[in-house]
């Protein structure tokens, strides 16, 4: 069976796009995920090592985008890296469904880089985070649609309650479905520190330093590739 | 839509009050005057005021409209018992009332009990059908809920008794543009445009409809409307400049091999691109190479 494919994020990556969702709380938001296909043909995994925040408004429009991601493959390429997946948070505190803007910004993506991921952030286990009372572990689900048949899957990040996870497939048809619940460990995160990590960003109200390509063009001055966040 | 200025004031005085430097009430006098939502902090520094007798009563009967402030900054950060607290003095002051009978609609409707919320607003505009605020909560119920076909329905309802309405125009503009229903959000930029015509918000997120609807003849009328936003905005505006780059590329494209009378002169892209590398040299210096490469990569 293809498409049995590992993603492996990176602690940047990570905090990078959760504090995104987390700055603009009353709108959705969206990004890509960067990377590279490592390991042997055996063993597969798409690393994912950086994100880009991309927009928090007018998500459904054209031209933003694309001079957004002539930039990125510019910029990356020179790097190695490819764009290997999109991340997307909803409006609504309680949508759970994969909307079609980011399923046409997955379908183009996955044309480039066939294993590629989208994820949907949980608003909800979003929205919990900055209460987090103890320093266990954060619960924070994340939705992997791969386009390959039979691989579409949701999954929780490490050490999570098993009991948020959904495995979606992608039926033969060319619709996307959920089929079924299941907990999986095929996304995982690199280093296992990065909830720790992130709860420290969140506590020191970090969010609000997170720039995206909207903030750039709108005040070109501010860098999208925030080089300031994890200093 | 808040100028650069007031914001600027806003977040000096907001910075004043985070460090205890007093300023409290003008902080959110002028919160209310812009019609922020900063709801965090009006929750804060409001309560602040309201639990401290003295700073309370010297506001005389401004205290009213802060119960009224802070009740609806807590319903926004879920903070429902206070909310319940600042309305049920509210009630207290003033029997009957109907500005009080529309917080307490909010009351339920921030609860989620969507079925009494609209029970309680068709009761409200029943007796007086003209109440903008309940009109525009339904509709924000409905997408709260996750209709967002109803709310269409109710914004549209809404937009055939108040016309002028701006930022109802902009919210339905900016549904149908997350449904993908471009031509739908194009209409509603062209009431706005009509009504006002030297905004240059307006122009600008036309044009990125009417590219995004794709064909010659919308990329045509998008570099237009690009073009537009550069004059009102004395070439500042970024987005307009990349809009225009954009539109010459997929003009030439669409129109490769035809006569060069339907070709466009490459002027406009010409200046468009001269413009925004003067400003990224200016002020996004790191950035300049990255966007010379993309502007390499429209001109084909």
């Amino acid at each position: 069976m293809g498409g049995e494919f590992r993603y492996q994020i990176g602690q940047n990556a990570y905090i990078k796009f959760v504090l995104h969702a987390l700055k603009h709380k009353t709108s959705a938001v969206n990004g890509v995920l960067l990377g590279r296909l490592s390991g042997a043909d055996t063993n597969p995994v798409v690393e994912i090592t950086d994100s880009v925040p991309l927009f928090h408004s007018q998500i459904g429009l054209l031209p933003p985008l694309e001079i957004a991601l002539i930039q990125i493959e510019e910029y990356y390429g020179a790097q190695g890296l490819n764009i290997v997946g999109y991340y997307h948070a909803n409006e609504r505190f309680d949508d759970f469904e994969l909307g079609n803007v980011a399923k046409n910004v997955g379908d183009h993506i996955y044309r480039y880089f066939p294993q590629a991921a989208v994820l949907l952030l949980d608003n909800k286990k979003l929205g919990a985070l900055p209460n987090g009372k103890d320093r266990s572990p954060v619960i924070q689900v994340i939705l992997i649609w791969d386009r390959t048949p039979k691989t579409m899957f949701s999954y929780t990040l490490p050490f999570l309650h098993a009991k948020a996870t959904k495995l979606y497939t992608r039926e033969m048809s060319k619709s996307w479905k959920v089929v079924g619940s299941d907990g999986s460990s095929q996304l995982t995160i690199k280093e296992p520190s990065a909830n720790i990590v992130l709860l420290d960003y969140i506590s020191s109200e970090k969010w609000q330093d997170i720039i995206d390509f909207d903030d750039h063009l709108d005040d070109i001055s501010k860098d999208w590739l925030n080089p300031e966040l994890f200093k | 839509m808040v100028s650069k200025t007031d914001e600027a004031q806003v977040n000096r005085l907001e910075n004043q009050v985070d460090n205890g430097g007093g300023g409290a009430w003008e902080y959110l006098c002028l919160v209310r005057k812009l019609k922020l939502r900063r709801s965090d902090k009006v929750l804060k520094h409001g309560l602040s005021i309201l639990n401290d007798p003295k700073k309370r009563s010297s506001l005389g009967p401004d205290e009213w409209t802060l119960y009224e402030q802070v009740a609806i900054a807590a319903m926004d950060c879920q903070c429902l018992d206070v909310a319940k607290d600042c309305i049920k003095t509210l009630q207290k002051r003033f029997l009957e009332s109907k500005r009080v009978g529309r917080l307490e609609a909010m009351l339920l409707e921030a609860k989620g009990s969507w079925a009494e919320a609209e029970k309680a607003y068709t009761s409200l505009l029943e007796d007086n059908p003209f109440d903008q605020v309940i009109h525009k909560r339904r509709a924000a119920m409905a997408k709260a809920q996750g209709n967002i076909l109803g709310a269409i329905e109710w914004l549209n309802k809404y937009l055939e008794i108040f016309m002028a309405d701006h930022d109802a125009w902009r919210e339905l503009a900016e549904i149908y543009v997350s449904l993908q229903m471009y031509k739908q959000a194009a209409f509603c930029y062209e009431e706005l445009i009509l009504s006002q015509p030297t905004n240059p918000l307006y122009h600008l997120a036309y044009a990125d409809v009417l590219y995004t609807l794709g064909g010659l003849e919308n990329i045509q009328a998008a570099k237009k409307y690009y073009a537009s936003t550069v004059d009102l905005t004395g070439g500042k505006n970024t987005r307009a400049l990349l809009g225009i780059c954009l539109c010459t590329s997929a003009m030439g494209q669409l129109t490769k091999g035809r006569n060069k009378e339907d070709k466009e002169s490459p002027e406009l892209q010409i200046l468009a691109a001269t413009a925004l590398e003067r400003d990224y040299k200016q002020r996004a210096p790191t950035k300049l190479s990255l966007l010379t490469s993309t502007l390499r990569s429209l001109k084909l």
